[in-house]
């Protein structure tokens, strides 16, 4: 029964200058991203919603009413804005609960979490010289968590890079004293992300800092500044409870290290 | 540093349960006016095309727009030839995000249209429904059915059994005693 009256679509909707839905004039222009077909952007959306309906988790994709193909966004507006079926419902593939969380400690006072993790330690013990195989994938969420965008591959790269580029160049400088190393970073990084995160960037910075400087993976980090900040997160703790037990020895070595030598 | 941590926290919750309340309001109403407005357009338009499509007669309701009738003539080379069969249309108000419910108002022996309350069984009218259709296709696919009878998706098991069984003829001489009985127009 799928077979018939698929081509009768095309007929009914009378001319090609009404939106299929209404079977009125366009309003807002909007494309699906696959197959291209048109639609006004309420109509579009109305739809994509009542689909997501549906099912108990918000698909991914929503199927074309003219031709059935599976588009995963929405394409209008004169910047060609990308809106996805799933941001609707607010929790969106990409966006998890721990972005949420990263998003949300952009709003509280920077420096809580100097005391446990120390930065001048990182600095002094020259422990940037080791690659953090962390780094990328923490830096790509960071950000996607900051532009509430999922694609934020090609400034990853680049300040994973520039932040790469400081490690190599400073193992050839080893007299440096801690300070102006930390202080090189610093410029480089803040130049590299300025123009992208602009008002945020020092903020950044600072976090970026002190996720090199804990040394965890990104789940054991995410715990501790959880933990730290007193936050409850019915979500995310149940899965990270799985990763503490090997995670955890790593974090009061640590403490105690900084304890002992540097406070 | 509570204190300015707190209201940010706050802060944010609000703004989604706000942003969620109005796009509610805003729906119900859109859902109302869009389906009058659309049922308009296709009203005005079946008005302008009534001889494009011969077979389909599409009338409103003269007091509630959500209720139409047609009278579709059964396909030809089918034991519902020379048949005139009275479909109902019962709109809802989330038209056309939602299908509408029809079914045949004169009786008809067909695998997929229950005997007694000319239910439809049709993928388009359930889980296939697209916002692209409207009346006069969502016409166009019952008189596509009615020409070619899903017999393993049955909602009249004594004709389904026949075509199951392969027996064409006993099905199509009793569709057509049918077609003969309740679906011939009356003449003068």
């Amino acid at each position: 029964m799928d077979s018939h009256g698929q081509g009768d679509n095309d007929g009914s909707s009378g001319s090609s200058n009404t939106c299929p839905i209404c079977i009125g004039p366009f309003h807002i222009d909007s494309y699906l991203d696959k197959c291209f077909h048109k639609f006004c952007r309420n109509c579009i959306l109305r739809w994509s919603e009542v689909v997501a309906g549906r099912h108990s988790k918000p698909p991914s994709s929503v199927k074309c009413p003219l031709c059935k193909t599976e588009n995963t966004s929405i394409i209008h507006g004169t910047s060609f804005q990308k809106h996805y079926f799933n941001q609707d419902v607010g929790s969106s593939a990409f966006f998890s609960d721990a972005h949420k969380y990263r998003l949300q400690c952009y709003y509280i006072e920077p420096g809580t979490l100097t005391d446990t993790f120390s930065v001048s330690l990182y600095w002094k013990s020259n422990k940037y010289v080791q690659k953090n195989r962390f780094l990328f994938n923490w830096l790509r969420r960071e950000l996607q968590a900051l532009f509430q965008k999922e694609d934020v591959d090609i400034i990853a790269h680049h300040l994973h890079g520039s932040i790469d580029s400081l490690g190599s160049s400073k193992t050839k400088a080893p007299g440096d004293s801690p300070g102006t190393k930390q202080e090189e970073f610093k410029a480089l990084v803040s130049q590299a992300a300025e123009p992208f995160l602009r008002g945020r960037t020092s903020r950044f910075v600072e976090e970026l800092e002190l996720f090199l400087a804990s040394g965890l993976t990104i789940e054991a980090y995410d715990k501790v500044y959880i933990q730290h900040l007193g936050w409850k997160y019915d979500e995310l703790t149940p899965d990270d409870d799985d990763v503490i037990p090997e995670s955890t020895p790593v974090v009061p070595s640590l403490s105690l290290f900084n304890d002992d030598d540097f406070e | 540093m509570r204190i300015y941590r707190r209201p940010n926290h706050f802060l944010q919750n609000v703004q989604v349960v706000a942003v969620g309340s109005s796009y509610l309001v805003q729906s119900a109403a859109y859902k109302m006016q869009a389906s009058r407005a659309r049922l308009f357009k296709e009203y005005k338009e079946v008005q302008r095309e009534k001889s494009a499509d011969p077979d389909i007669q599409l009338v409103c309701d003269d007091s509630n727009i959500f209720k139409w009738t047609a009278l579709i003539k059964g396909p030809s080379e089918t034991p519902y030839e020379a048949g005139v069969f009275q479909l109902a249309f019962s709109v809802p108000e989330q038209y056309p995000l939602q299908p509408p419910q029809v079914r045949f108002l004169t009786k008809i022996f067909h695998p997929n249209v229950h005997f007694k309350t000319g239910e439809i069984c049709l993928d388009i009218l359930k889980n296939a429904w697209s916002p692209a259709w409207t009346l006069q296709s969502v016409c166009r696919a019952i008189i596509a059915l009615m020409a070619h009878p899903e017999p393993d998706s049955p909602l009249n098991c004594d004709s389904g059994n026949l075509l199951r069984s392969g027996d064409i003829r006993g099905f199509q001489s009793m569709a057509r005693m049918y077609t003969n009985l309740a679906a011939m127009p009356k003449k003068g």
